[in-house]
């Protein structure tokens, strides 16, 4: 039942979001207009699937770390990606594609070295020094990206922060083939860990008990959550709240079992983020509100709401 | 017995100073001059200035041209016109400026454009006893006012009220009726476009060029592609120093905006076209006839 009342509300947003925008098409236009087609629609789905993907990734992260504020920017993947897309405008690469790819190997390489760094203590991922690690990491890189855009003398870099605060502008068919080409694997290999990671919720030594392999779980899970939020920075830059809200509004609602969480957490952020930008791209038209600006002005008042009728219950 | 007149004097002079002081003016020396700026400061100097620090490249142009140039003794690195601008040493970008490299230069005049690190800078500057003026330059409107009062700290009164008179002329020109429309895009993703608020948006009233975002109040603002396509500027107006078309005219979201696929794009000098100045008249010129030549 939740899955058809969810999907219902995904239909009911996607629709929205294509039906409503600053440009009037009438409705006899709607299927051959190429504002309908080349933007709207792409948008849309590209807003969508990168809710998804941050709501999946938060959900993993912070079965991962066993901590209600674990982000999928948390681990240093902003940084990272902030880092990789300010070289990229620093070093005048050129074409369209340099900046998001520049940023999506940014945010890999701050997730590879916060991996060596769990490592640290033996051949187990620790949670603690993944969260340490991971903000040191994102300071270390986000310090060295405020020198690079402070010393430089190009104005574009003051824009290369722009790109990064998140938003869905650059939306097209070519970033919707982005992120479905990352992110169906990492999707299959967290959905597979479902049952494994309702364990590791009673501690990695009596997970180890009930038969889970904790130590490649970790692993598995740490990197596919970093792939799915790699993939999101690449095409949407750093859109924050949907990957720390989304997994506390779905297991509120619907429990603490991963089987559930994950597919609603698709749906929930999906449906949020499409949502958020929909408001984002219409309330002050002409103008455009960046749409994390959005996802915090919606989601802070649903989850105070939330929070507090399911601890009055 | 004699000593005691130059003393009469001076209780004299302070007397009147007081006074001065008390009807909240401060009336400069013999030789001196004052304005009052932006930032509703009154600035004082003994004489005109002869070390200036010039910390917009506008001023630095402003100065140049109303023949106080060689009394500039530092400037921004982005103060490139005219030529002989190079020549005098750079403070750094100033984006906030560096009071220690401006104070280094031992200026009797530092000249500020009014924003919220500037000001800042400014008492810093005036904490160390050297004199700023904090002027505002956003629109071809203040430009007059900015020329009056440099020209007045730099004695330059006489050809500083016909550069403003000049421009004064330009901003009362009625505006040409619109025989195109236009966007101004600063920046592809997000997409931001000048507003009304804005030099730029004047400049192409005047050439007969309608803003399509001239509804938008603020000097820049954010919008989307859609919006863009919605409002079908016949151009897309690009700050660029060069012809080529910009890197988002090949993808295919930004191919909905007509001007985009039409390749409808006009090119304009940011040295020119970027900041306010003493050549507003020759950035309209050249406005007018990249209009005319893109549109024939």
């Amino acid at each position: 039942m939740k899955f058809v009342l969810l999907a219902a509300a995904a239909l009911a947003t996607l629709a929205a979001a294509l039906l409503l925008g600053p440009a009037n098409v009438p409705l006899g236009e709607l299927t051959t207009s190429p504002i309908i087609w080349q933007l709207r629609l792409p948008r849309a789905l590209l807003a969508f699937l990168v809710g998804g993907a941050l709501g999946v990734s938060g959900v993993g992260l912070q079965a991962l770390v066993r901590n209600p504020l674990a982000d999928p920017f948390l681990l240093g993947l902003s940084g990272g990606a902030g880092l990789g897309a300010v070289v990229a405008i620093a070093l005048h690469l050129p074409g369209p594609w340099a900046l998001p790819l520049a940023a999506f190997v940014g945010a890999v390489g701050a997730m590879a070295l916060v991996y060596r760094l769990g490592l640290i203590g033996g051949a187990e991922l620790d949670p603690r020094i993944l969260l340490l690690g991971g903000v040191a990491v994102g300071a270390f890189a986000a310090a060295i990206m405020t020198a690079l855009v402070s010393l430089a003398e190009a104005t574009e870099l003051r824009n290369a922060f722009l790109w990064l605060w998140g938003g869905f502008s650059g939306a097209s068919w070519t970033t919707v083939l982005v992120i479905l080409v990352y992110a169906p694997l990492p999707l299959v290999v967290l959905a597979a860990a479902a049952r494994p990671l309702d364990l590791l919720a009673l501690g990695e030594e009596p997970a180890q008990y009930l038969g889970a392999d904790v130590r490649r779980l970790k692993q598995l899970v740490y990197l596919s959550a970093s792939l799915l939020t790699a993939a999101a920075v690449a095409v949407a830059g750093v859109i924050g709240f949907v990957g720390l809200i989304v997994p506390h509004i779905c297991r509120l609602v619907w429990g603490r079992l991963h089987h559930t969480l994950f597919p609603t957490a698709f749906l929930t952020g999906g449906i949020f983020l499409a949502a958020a930008d929909t408001v984002a791209r219409t309330v002050v038209a002409p103008r455009e509100l960046p749409v994390g600006i959005v996802t915090a002005l919606l989601g802070v008042p649903l989850f105070a709401f939330l929070l507090r009728r399911w601890t009055v219950s | 017995m004699r000593r005691w007149a130059p003393r009469t004097h001076l209780a004299g002079l302070i007397a009147f100073a007081v006074a001065a002081c008390a009807r909240g003016e401060r009336v400069p020396v013999r030789g001196g001059v004052a304005v009052t700026d932006d930032a509703g400061r009154r600035v004082t100097l003994a004489a005109p200035a002869r070390r200036i620090v010039s910390l917009l490249p506008s001023f630095t142009e402003i100065l140049f041209a109303i023949g106080a140039g060689d009394r500039l003794v530092g400037r921004t690195t982005w103060c490139d016109y005219p030529p002989a601008a190079l020549a005098v040493p750079s403070v750094g970008d100033a984006m906030p400026p560096s009071v220690e490299a401006v104070a280094a230069r031992r200026p009797d005049l530092v000249v500020l454009y009014r924003s919220g690190p500037n000001v800042t800078a400014a008492e810093q500057l005036e904490r160390l006893g050297i004199p700023t003026v904090l002027l505002d330059l956003n629109l071809l409107e203040e430009l007059g006012a900015a020329t009056r009062r440099l020209g007045t700290l730099t004695g330059r009164q006489v050809p500083a009220e016909s550069l403003a008179a000049a421009v004064d002329r330009v901003v009362s020109q009625p505006p040409a009726p619109s025989t195109q429309s236009l966007a101004f895009i600063v920046w592809d993703n997000p997409p931001i476009v000048i507003g009304a608020g804005s030099y730029l948006d004047r400049l192409a009233a005047l050439v007969g060029a309608r803003n399509v975002f001239h509804d938008v109040g603020s000097p820049s603002a954010q919008v989307s592609i859609e919006t863009i396509a919605a409002r079908d500027p016949d151009f897309l107006a690009v700050l660029s120093d060069s012809a080529l078309p910009p890197a988002y005219a090949s993808r295919p979201e930004w191919r909905v905006v007509r001007a985009v696929r039409e390749r409808r794009f006009l090119f304009l000098p940011g040295q020119l076209f970027g900041r306010p100045g003493p050549r507003a008249a020759d950035a309209i010129r050249e406005f007018r006839q990249r209009l005319e030549a893109a549109a024939r």
